[in-house]
């Protein structure tokens, strides 16, 4: 059997999955003293580009509580055509489909490899891709010139078949009508007011839709557009117009964006739809307005939420929750696009994107390269030509007996599907054990939380193994509904007597993603200092069931290999901008946490450690420590934090850059040694989304504050004489370093008194 | 390979605004590389050692060569640093496009024009006045750009590859070729382009017979079905 580290690495890249532990405590007790839960980071729709599709139905077991899917860890019983679920231990009979299976002849889903499996399923009638462009009008004319041009172009990147609509929103709310003859209409709504969806279909003269008769068969194919949605071959001359035409809102205020929702959500419900808002400041009216017109009087700040002193937080907040839900019931898509110098209010509008799997966007103006790139990339196409993104998905987790599952943390909702596997300890999204996420691409990572709940003593289960199933139903891009499968298993273990191989098989990266969400997680339901403490002290208790030392001995702790990076991920995560609020804005803050809920453990742990890499002519590119230490002269770092990727040139490298050394022939090297950084950057800003910023700095420069806030100040201006020599850059600050840290850590943890 | 370009961001909008790559770099799908995902061991004990010790430039200002370590002075060195490997060669079109541009001749307007029309008339039998009229005005503008210099080459160089294309039947290409043009060039091409791109899709649709017109090679600007005078086009 491979390492642990294989094993861990061979999982991921098949089943798209990373477990906190892989071997699993056997009691319930035992689980709770483990201080990291058992818990898992997913991604439903990895890239898997090898799997072939396979063309026919699943098959469920039959007992009505279980329906678990036909997989790898089933026995079968091939002579009788009975398998046995492995969940619920029901025999089933095979449909008569498969009487030609043997030993020899094999269903692909039985197969091993085939832990993850995607099934296409064909149910009713494909249905279109529907996009709907909401677009603030109240920017300069810069700005509004640059966003028309982004939505032009972004006509071209669509599937002739999809439907797109428009609405304009300033003191007013625009909805166009897209017709083909030469003129062009809309209906004017006030901004102040809140209609719902009734009020809206009678406004609009939307018959009532066929649509709504929902999940019912369709006979015959039902006309499926209207005058607002229409799809981009027919109507794209007539949009391009449209948004060239687009002015800028005349009012000097700026906007209200209430009963547009309404206007996807009466004619499409639950298709997959993508409602995009390009947002260019705060919303100053109506129910979901942030901020009040008068300009001496900014939007509120961390210190202002602190002090309960956000007059339209609380309000805002809760309407745009209320249209949240509505989407995500209907399983549509709400993405923000939200380019401003100041705040959008996005802390109030974050539960847009996060409840339905939309992105934010956070940029300083539509006229960036930031913006117009980002927006490209989500129309990313995959190697067979469609689109990445898909719509409107439900995960469901079905789990042995001894396991149950507590909850999500990502951007879902809860499908409120009670049932045997459902722990009644609720953490994240939990009290279900199906999700709705109404837009997915391949890197959205869902962490789930589990519950050991077999009783201390019962004995193992047979078989030794616990199992859980994700099955992943969606809406590809190209309009089939597809059906992915992951089964997965894992020994249990007697924590009495096996702590060791529980305490090889610990994942400490995942284990601190799943740690850090549900720290921020804590951070945006509960108050913020307590956060840090019970952070603290879940690494303490950590430390002391699984370090070894003497009691009352700080310097005999030592910590296994498996374990010894993860204090250091939780020093990082207790500096970073996802617990550390008072740096950023409030819309800041939403924007990187809302990042952090979404990307899979890779990304993660960038934006929590960034990574560093050193150039210099001493030899290859290294990884160097995120330490002060590292910051050299005659050396260039390359420092990736997911939001930005910056290079610094040390000192003497800025002299010689400044003296133009790398123009001169003989000093080619130099030239080189330039560029392999921004080589290498340009190969993660080619395929990251969002697009981070670029920084090119250098020692003195006032950018490199970015780098300088990030590494560890193991040399502050507090100690800076204490090695003698002058070393590495000393950082001007009071924060507590990781050498620190660590002492601190050590001597809370050895301690009797704990 | 001028369409695999990468160029600064707007600095003067965003800070720190990443610079951005030309359509034809991002589709260039290369090998995929995990880069950059290794971190440093950290020090087996807290406080242990001092971090590394490297001689402190004591010379703040640049020395010239001779002066403090310019390692620069042995060419026999081969270049340290991991030189990324060049984006791998974009598809097949721009490998054609080099070839056609040969020695950077200037594309004739009057060719493409002529093709596009060509297409158009073709169109005219089967697709719907308005769509048609429609198509037309946008391929005026795009005359009228280029005749008055408003178009820069890039953009001139790739309308003479999309006419091309969309002459021989590649329908594919010419699409993605609009595609890069909506996307580098959205700036210059946006009044126009989604005629160009409607023209492609209706085209492409027409049953053999009547885009015979169309693939015969050019000849000089003889268009019957051209000087449609579109009762709108003063807009």
């Amino acid at each position: 059997m491979a390492t642990f580290p294989e094993y861990i690495a061979q999982n991921e890249e098949r089943d798209g999955v990373r477990f906190s532990w892989n071997v699993w405590p056997s009691s319930r007790l035992e689980a709770t003293r483990m201080v990291v839960p058992v818990a898992a980071l997913f991604t439903p729709l990895r890239e898997r580009p090898d799997l072939p599709p396979i063309q026919y139905e699943p098959v469920l077991c039959s007992r009505a509580t279980c329906r678990a899917v036909l997989n790898p860890l089933c026995q079968v019983d091939y002579r009788a055509k009975l398998w046995a679920c492995n969940f619920c231990y029901q025999r089933n009979q095979f449909p008569p489909s498969y009487a030609g299976i043997s030993e020899v002849n094999q269903p692909a889903e039985l197969l091993p490899q085939f832990s993850t499996i995607e099934y296409v399923v064909q149910r009713g009638p494909q249905m279109p891709l529907v996009f709907l462009y909401v677009v603030d009008t109240c920017m300069e004319d810069e700005d509004l010139q640059a966003l028309k041009e982004s939505l032009q172009m972004s006509l071209s990147l669509l599937p002739p078949t999809a439907l797109v609509g428009l609405i304009t929103f300033g003191r007013m709310v625009q909805v166009h009508e897209l017709g083909c003859e030469g003129i062009s209409k809309s209906y004017v709504f006030r901004g102040t007011k809140d209609l719902n969806a009734k009020q809206l279909q009678e406004m609009l003269g939307l018959t009532k839709p066929s649509a709504t008769q929902a999940r019912g068969p369709q006979t015959a194919p039902q006309p499926l557009s209207n005058r607002f949605l229409q799809p981009v071959q027919k109507i794209d001359m007539n949009l391009t117009d449209l948004l060239g035409e687009l002015q800028r809102d005349p009012w000097p205020v700026t906007q209200g964006k209430r009963p547009l929702r309404s206007g996807v959500e009466c004619t499409f419900p639950n298709t997959g739809a993508r409602i995009m808002t390009f947002i260019g400041g705060p919303a100053t009216q109506g129910p979901g307005m942030v901020v009040g017109d008068e300009l001496k009087i900014p939007i509120r700040s961390w210190h202002d939420l602190e002090k309960d002193n956000a007059k339209f937080m609380k309000k805002a907040t809760k309407h745009y929750e209320s249209l949240a839900n509505r989407a995500s019931t209907n399983g549509h898509i709400i993405d923000i696009y939200a380019c401003a110098l100041d705040q959008t209010g996005l802390l109030e509008m974050k539960c847009c994107a996060n409840y339905t799997g939309g992105y934010m966007v956070m940029a300083d103006s539509f006229n960036t390269s930031l913006f117009k790139q980002t927006f490209q990339r989500v129309f990313t196409k995959e190697v067979q030509g469609s689109f990445k993104m898909a719509f409107a998905a439900t995960l469901e987790v079905k789990t042995s007996r001894e396991i149950k599952v507590s909850g999500a943390i990502g951007p879902c909702v809860s499908l409120s599907a009670k049932g045997p596997c459902v722990s009644e300890n609720e953490i994240g999204t939990g009290g279900t054990c199906q999700w709705k996420i109404c837009g997915l691409d391949p890197t959205t990572t869902l962490a789930l939380y589990f519950e050991v709940v077999n009783q201390h003593n019962a004995p193992i289960p047979q078989g030794g193994r616990g199992a859980i199933q994700f099955v992943t139903q969606y809406q590809h891009s190209s309009g089939q509904r597809r059906i992915r499968v992951t089964t997965t298993a894992r020994n249990w273990a007697d924590a009495q007597t096996q702590i060791q191989s529980i305490a090889a098989s610990f994942d400490q990266e995942a284990a601190a993603i799943l740690m850090a969400r549900l720290a921020v997680y804590r951070a945006e339901t509960e108050e913020g200092p307590d956060v840090l403490r019970w952070l603290d002290r879940q690494l303490i208790r950590l430390c002391q069931k699984f370090g070894d030392y003497h009691k009352d001995d700080p310097n005999s702790f030592r910590f296994s290999e498996t374990f010894s990076l993860y204090p250091q991920f939780m020093f990082h995560l207790r500096r970073s901008p996802f617990l550390q609020v008072f740096n950023n804005s409030p819309d800041e803050s939403s924007y990187y946490r809302h990042q952090f809920n979404r990307q899979d453990l890779t990304q993660a742990l960038i934006m929590i450690q960034p990574v560093l890499y050193a150039y210099s002519f001493n030899g290859p590119p290294e990884p160097v420590l995120l330490d002060s230490s590292s910051i050299l002269p005659d050396r260039i770092l390359l420092m990736d934090t997911f939001f930005q990727i910056l290079i610094y040139h040390g000192e003497t490298v800025a002299q010689w850059r400044k003296a133009g050394y790398q123009e001169m022939p003989e000093y080619e090297n130099f030239r080189h040694l330039l560029q392999a950084p921004v080589d290498d950057a340009q190969e993660l800003l080619h395929t990251r989304f969002p697009m981070p910023r670029y920084i090119d700095t250098e020692h003195g420069g006032s950018q490199a504050r970015f780098l300088l806030s990030k590494v560890n100040p193991s040399q502050t201006h507090n100690n800076m004489y204490a090695w003698g020599q002058e070393s590495g850059a000393p950082i001007l600050t009071d924060d507590v370093s990781l050498q620190v840290f660590m002492d601190h850590l050590k001597k809370l943890a050895v301690s009797s008194a704990a | 390979m001028e369409d695999m370009y990468i160029k600064p961001g707007n600095q003067e909008r965003g800070w720190n605004d990443p610079p951005q790559f030309s359509y034809g770099l991002q589709m260039a799908r290369g090998p995929q590389r995990n880069l950059l995902n290794k971190r440093a061991a950290p020090a087996a004990a807290s406080g242990e050692g001092a971090p590394p010790m490297t001689p402190p430039s004591s010379n703040p200002l640049a020395p010239p060569p001779g002066g403090v370590a310019l390692p620069p002075l042995h060419p026999a060195r081969p270049p340290p640093g991991c030189v990324a490997t060049p984006p791998p060669l974009g598809p097949m079109r721009s490998q054609r496009e080099a070839d056609s541009s040969q020695s950077e001749s200037e594309p004739d307007v009057d060719a493409v024009v002529s093709v596009l029309n060509r297409a158009l008339a073709a169109c005219r039998q089967t697709v719907k006045d308005q769509v048609c009229n429609d198509v037309a005005k946008r391929l005026h503008l795009l005359e009228d750009s280029w005749r008055s210099g408003r178009l820069s080459l890039p953009v001139r160089r790739r309308m003479d590859s999309l006419s091309l294309e969309l002459q021989t039947g590649h329908w594919d290409s010419a699409d993605e070729i609009h595609r890069s043009l909506m996307v580098d060039h959205v700036t210059e091409v946006s009044q126009w382009m989604v005629g160009v791109k409607r023209l492609i899709a209706e085209t492409r649709k027409l049953s053999p017979e009547l885009l015979e017109p169309l693939q015969k090679p050019s000849e000089p600007s003889q268009d019957p079905a051209d000087p449609v005078q579109d009762p709108l086009s003063q807009s």
